[in-house]
C-alpha cells in the first residue's frame, strides 16, 4: 500500500498546483534558513580533533597581581607567561607536551619571479606534530635536539612548499626566513583544524591554516615578535630578556595524556606546581588552576560567536513560522478532498488507512521541499562564503548536515501534516455522501 | 456592532484563526527582535572614526629582508617617512604603531590616582613620532598638538620612556574628568606606586580604537609622541592623500619605498575604508541575514493571511449569498471579513508582543543582546494590523461581489 500511497502523493502535487507550490516553497525557505545557519554553527563548533579531544589539555595559571583582584572572578587572560610555559615543558607530565605562539616571518623566495612576502606560522615544540596528528608529506618534524639548541629548522605547509619549490621535495634545502637561513626539515600534508583550537588568542580561529612551523626555542632566540595578543599587568622593562622574565602572557601550552582518566593526575601536578610558585612568591593570586580538554577549551574561550547562535535561533523561529503556515495550507488542501475521503471510507477504508495515505502525501511534500530547501541552502552558503575567507572555510556542508537537512525537512512536513491529517480522518462518510 | 456574531462564528471554527494568529505572533516576535538587532549593528558600524575624511587615509605595513641595527632602523624610518611625503598627492605621512579599526594594536590602562586598586579606563595607544592630528585629520577640541621638541625617538628594545605629555580622545577625557576641561590635568599609566604620570596637552574630538570595540572602550584612545624603533624590521606608516588620489598614491608610494630600500621590501597597504569594511564584516553579514529573514517572514505571513481568508470566503459562499439575499449590503460583507481579520490579527499581535518580549529576554540572558525598546513592538503591532487589513481586503472584496442569486442557487 505504501508504494501506491506514495504514487498518489506524487500525483496530488499536481492537484492545486498553486497551493502545493506555495507549500513546497514555504517549507524549502524555512529549511534553507535553518540548515544554512546550522551548518555554519556546526562547522564552527564541531570538535576539530575528535579522536583525542578528551586527552589533550590546556593549563591556565592565573599570574595576575593581587591589586584589584576579587577572588572568584573569571580572568580574561587565556595565555601563559614564558616562565610558566618553560616550566610546563620541563615538567615531563603527560605523554607529550608543547608550548607555542603565533609568529609571522618575511620570506625570501628561492625561486625567481616571486616577490618576497610575509607568511603566518607557528612556533611550537616537536611534540606538537604528534599531539595534533599533523600528517607529513615529506621529511619529518625536527628533532628534540633541535628543540634543545634552538636550531634554525622549518617545517612548511604543503601549499607553501608548492609555492616556493613547486613539486620538488624541499627537505634539506635552505630558506631565508625572517632574515636567517633555515633548513627545511619537513613538509606537512594539507592540514587544518577548524576551529584552530591550539591557538585561540589572536588571529582568526577559522583561518586557512599555518604556512610554516619553527621550533619555539628558535623563535625565542631570534626574538621573534608574537603574532597575536599579549597581556601585561604593570609596566615591563624594555627588551627581550625582560619580556621573557616578565609576567606578560603570550603563549599557550598543551599536554597530551595516555588516557582521559589521567586528567586528575595532571591537575594535581598543576596544583603542586602553582603552590611551589606561590611559595617562591611568583604567583600572587590564590586563584584555581584550570585544566581544559579541547571541547572545554572551546567553550571557555567562547570561540563560537554569539552571532552564529543568534542566527540559528532566529532561523528556527522562522522555520516554525513556515510550519504554521504549511499547516494552514495543508488544511485548505485537504478540506476540499472531504468527499473523496467520504467515498473511500464508505468503501471500507479504515481511519488508519486514511491517516496513512495522507501522511504519506505530506511526506512527499516534505521531500520535495527538502530537496528544494537543500538547493536554497547551498545557494545561501555560497553567498555567505563569498563574504570573507574565514566564512568560506565554515560555510561548507558535510554529509552529516546533508542528512540532517532531510531529517529536518521531512519531520517538519510530517509535523505540519499531523493536524490536517487527523482532521481528514474525522470526515464522516454519511454526511459527505449525502451532500453529493 | 457585529463583533459578537463574528466572535461566536470564530469560536465555532477555531483552527484556522488560531493558525493565522500564531503566524502573526511568531512574525511579530521575530521581526521586532531582528530589526532591533539590525539597527543596533548599524549604529555600531556607523560610529565615526574621528578622521575628517576616511577615504583619503591608508596605512602601509612594511617588512624587510635582512637585519639592521636599531640605529639603521631609525634612520630608515626617518628616510622612508620623507620618501612618502615626497610622493605627489600626499598631504601628510607618519610612522605609527597601529591603525584605527585595524583589529591589531595595543591598550594601556590609565588611572586618575596611582593609589587606585582598579585602573580608571583602558585606552588604545597610538604611538607616533609625527603629528597624527595632521595625518589622520583629527579635530582638536581643546589644547594643542604636540610641539616638535615633544616628539622623541625611543629605542623600544633598550629603554622604557613614558611621555611627559599626551593627547587623549574626548570620550576618554569625559570618562576621567566628567564635565571639566582635561587640559593640564595629570593621569597615570597603570596603577601602583611606580605608575608614571603624564599631563594632558590636548583633546581630540574623537578617535576610534584599533579594535573598535562595541563598548565605550572603542572610543577611548591616547596619542603618545614617540618614534619607536628597534622592535623589528617592519614598520607601519599612515598616509593621508588629496581627495580622490588614494589609489594612485598607494601605487606610487609602494614603488618609491621599494626604490629607497637597498634590501627587498614587503609592503602591504590597507585603506581605512577597507579596515572599516573588514572590522564590521560580521555585523554587516548578520544584518543582511536578518533583513532577508524579515522580508521572507513578512511575505510568508501575508501569504498565510490571504490564503486562509480566501479559503474562508470559498467555504462560506452560500452563507454570504443568504446574507446578501436577506438584505445585507456589499459594504456589510466587506466589513464583516475585514473586522474578522482585524480580530484575528489583534489576537496575534497581543500574543506577538508577549512572545517578542520573551524572545528578547532569552536573547538578553543567553546571548547578552541588548534589551528591546517598546517602540519596535508598537511599530510592529501597527504594521501587522495594517498587513491584516490589506491582506484580507482582496478576499473580502471577492466575498462582497458574490451575487446572492448564484450563491444560493445550489441550496
Amino acid at each position: 500500500m505504501f508504494g501506491y500511497y506514495f504514487k498518489l502523493g506524487v500525483r496530488s502535487l499536481r492537484r492545486n498546483p498553486f497551493l502545493t507550490a506555495l507549500m513546497v516553497l514555504t517549507l524549502a525557505v524555512g529549511v534553507a534558513a535553518s540548515v544554512s545557519t546550522l551548518t555554519i554553527l556546526h562547522m564552527m563548533s564541531s570538535d576539530p580533533i575528535p579522536q583525542k579531544s578528551s586527552r589533550l589539555f590546556v593549563p591556565l595559571i592565573d599570574n595576575g597581581p593581587t591589586e584589584g583582584y576579587t577572588p572568584g572572578e573569571k580572568p580574561d587572560d587565556i595565555q601563559l607567561s614564558y616562565q610558566d610555559a618553560q616550566n610546563l615543558l620541563k615538567s615531563g607530565q603527560g605523554v607529550h607536551r608543547t608550548a607555542l605562539y603565533g609568529v609571522a616571518g618575511a620570506v625570501e623566495p628561492p625561486k625567481q619571479g616571486i616577490q618576497p612576502f610575509t607568511m603566518n606560522g607557528l612556533a611550537p615544540t616537536r611534540d606538537f606534530f604528534a599531539m595534533f596528528d599533523v600528517p607529513f608529506l615529506h621529511g619529518q618534524p625536527w628533532t628534540e635536539a633541535d628543540d634543545a639548541r634552538g636550531a634554525d629548522v622549518v617545517v612548511l605547509s604543503r601549499a607553501m612548499s608548492e609555492k616556493l619549490y613547486g613539486d620538488a621535495d624541499p627537505v634539506g634545502r635552505r630558506l631565508m626566513l625572517m632574515g636567517f637561513p633555515f633548513t627545511v626539515a619537513g613538509v606537512t600534508d594539507t592540514w587544518r583544524l577548524l576551529p584552530r583550537v591550539y591557538l585561540l588568542a589572536g588571529g582568526s580561529a577559522y583561518g586557512t591554516g599555518e604556512k610554516f612551523f619553527i621550533p619555539l626555542s628558535s623563535a625565542i632566540r631570534h626574538e621573534t615578535q608574537h603574532n597575536g595578543g599579549m597581556s601585561c599587568t604593570g609596566n615591563v622593562d624594555a627588551g627581550w630578556a625582560a619580556r621573557l622574565a616578565s609576567e606578560c602572557t603570550w603563549l599557550t601550552a598543551w599536554f597530551e595524556t595516555a588516557s582521559a582518566g589521567d586528567r586528575g593526575e595532571l591537575q594535581s601536578w598543576l596544583d603542586n606546581y602553582a603552590n611551589d610558585q606561590r611559595k617562591l612568591g611568583r604567583l600572587k593570586r590564590s586563584a584555581p588552576n584550570r585544566l581544559f580538554d579541547v571541547n572545554g577549551w572551546m567553550e571557555y574561550t567562547g570561540v563560537v560567536g554569539k552571532d552564529s547562535r543568534l542566527q540559528v535561533w532566529l532561523a528556527f523561529g522562522f522555520l516554525m513560522l513556515c510550519l504554521v503556515n504549511t499547516v494552514g495550507l495543508l488544511l485548505a488542501k485537504f478540506s476540499v478532498r472531504a468527499s473523496e475521503i467520504g467515498v473511500r471510507r464508505a468503501l471500507g477504508a479504515s481511519r488508519r488507512e486514511i491517516f496513512r495515505q495522507f501522511l504519506v502525501e505530506t511526506t512527499v511534500i516534505g521531500l520535495v521541499g527538502g530537496v528544494l530547501g537543500l538547493g536554497f541552502a547551498f545557494g545561501a552558503l555560497a553567498l555567505i562564503g563569498m563574504s570573507s575567507k574565514s566564512m568560506a572555510t565554515v560555510a561548507t556542508m558535510d554529509w552529516e548536515m546533508l542528512g540532517l537537512t532531510f531529517v529536518i525537512s521531512v519531520s517538519a512536513a510530517i509535523l505540519a501534516g499531523l493536524l490536517p491529517t487527523w482532521r481528514a480522518c474525522q470526515v464522516t462518510p454519511a454526511i459527505q455522501l449525502k451532500s453529493q | 456592532m457585529e463583533i459578537r456574531p463574528i466572535l461566536s462564528a470564530l469560536l465555532r471554527n477555531k483552527t484556522g484563526p488560531i493558525l493565522v494568529a500564531l503566524q502573526v505572533a511568531l512574525s511579530l516576535a521575530i521581526l521586532a527582535n531582528a530589526l532591533h538587532i539590525v539597527n543596533e549593528r548599524r549604529a555600531v558600524a556607523a560610529r565615526p572614526s574621528g578622521m575628517a575624511d576616511e577615504h583619503v587615509v591608508f596605512s602601509m605595513e612594511t617588512d624587510k629582508l635582512g637585519n639592521a641595527t636599531p640605529e639603521q632602523q631609525l634612520a630608515a624610518i626617518k628616510r622612508e617617512t620623507e620618501v612618502l611625503r615626497a610622493v605627489s598627492g600626499v598631504v601628510a605621512a607618519a610612522q605609527v604603531s597601529q591603525m584605527p579599526m585595524s583589529r591589531s594594536g595595543s591598550n594601556t590602562s590609565v588611572a586618575l590616582d596611582p593609589r587606585q586598586t582598579q585602573p580608571s579606563a583602558a585606552a588604545s595607544v597610538y604611538v607616533s613620532g609625527d603629528s597624527l592630528i595632521k595625518t589622520y585629520g583629527l579635530r582638536l577640541a581643546e589644547g594643542r598638538d604636540f610641539r616638535p621638541e615633544e616628539l622623541v625617538d625611543v629605542n623600544d628594545q633598550s629603554e622604557n620612556v613614558f611621555p611627559p605629555g599626551v593627547i587623549i580622545s574626548r570620550p576618554l577625557a569625559e570618562k576621567l574628568w566628567p564635565g571639566a576641561s582635561a587640559i593640564g590635568k595629570t593621569m597615570y599609566f597603570g596603577t601602583g606606586s611606580t605608575a608614571p604620570p603624564t599631563r594632558i596637552v590636548g583633546v581630540v574630538e574623537n578617535l576610534i580604537s584599533a579594535h573598535a570595540e562595541v563598548s565605550e572602550r572603542g572610543m577611548l584612545s591616547v596619542l603618545i609622541p614617540q618614534r619607536l624603533y628597534g622592535g623589528g624590521r617592519g614598520n607601519m606608516y599612515a598616509v593621508r592623500t588629496e581627495p580622490g588620489q588614494r589609489e594612485r598614491v598607494i601605487k606610487e608610494a609602494e614603488a618609491a619605498l621599494r626604490k629607497s630600500s637597498s634590501t627587498p621590501m614587503i609592503i602591504e597597504s590597507t585603506s581605512v575604508d577597507q579596515a572599516r569594511k573588514d572590522r564590521y564584516r560580521g555585523d554587516v553579514a548578520l544584518q543582511w541575514m536578518l533583513i532577508t529573514v524579515s522580508a521572507l517572514l513578512l511575505l510568508i505571513t501575508c501569504c498565510g493571511i490571504v490564503g486562509m481568508a480566501s479559503l474562508w470566503v470559498t467555504q462560506r459562499r452560500k452563507q454570504i449569498g443568504v446574507r446578501r439575499a436577506l438584505g445585507a449590503r456589499r459594504l456589510d460583507i466587506l466589513r464583516y471579513f475585514i473586522l474578522e481579520n482585524i480580530m484575528i490579527t489583534s489576537a496575534g499581535v497581543f500574543g506577538g508582543v508577549a512572545l517578542g518580549l520573551a524572545l528578547n529576554q532569552l536573547l538578553v540572558s543567553k546571548l547578552e543582546m541588548a534589551r528591546l525598546p517598546p517602540g519596535y513592538l508598537i511599530a510592529g503591532a501597527g504594521l501587522f494590523w495594517l498587513i491584516g487589513v490589506v491582506a484580507a481586503y482582496g478576499p473580502a472584496w471577492r466575498a462582497a461581489s458574490i451575487s446572492p442569486a448564484t450563491a444560493t442557487r445550489s441550496v
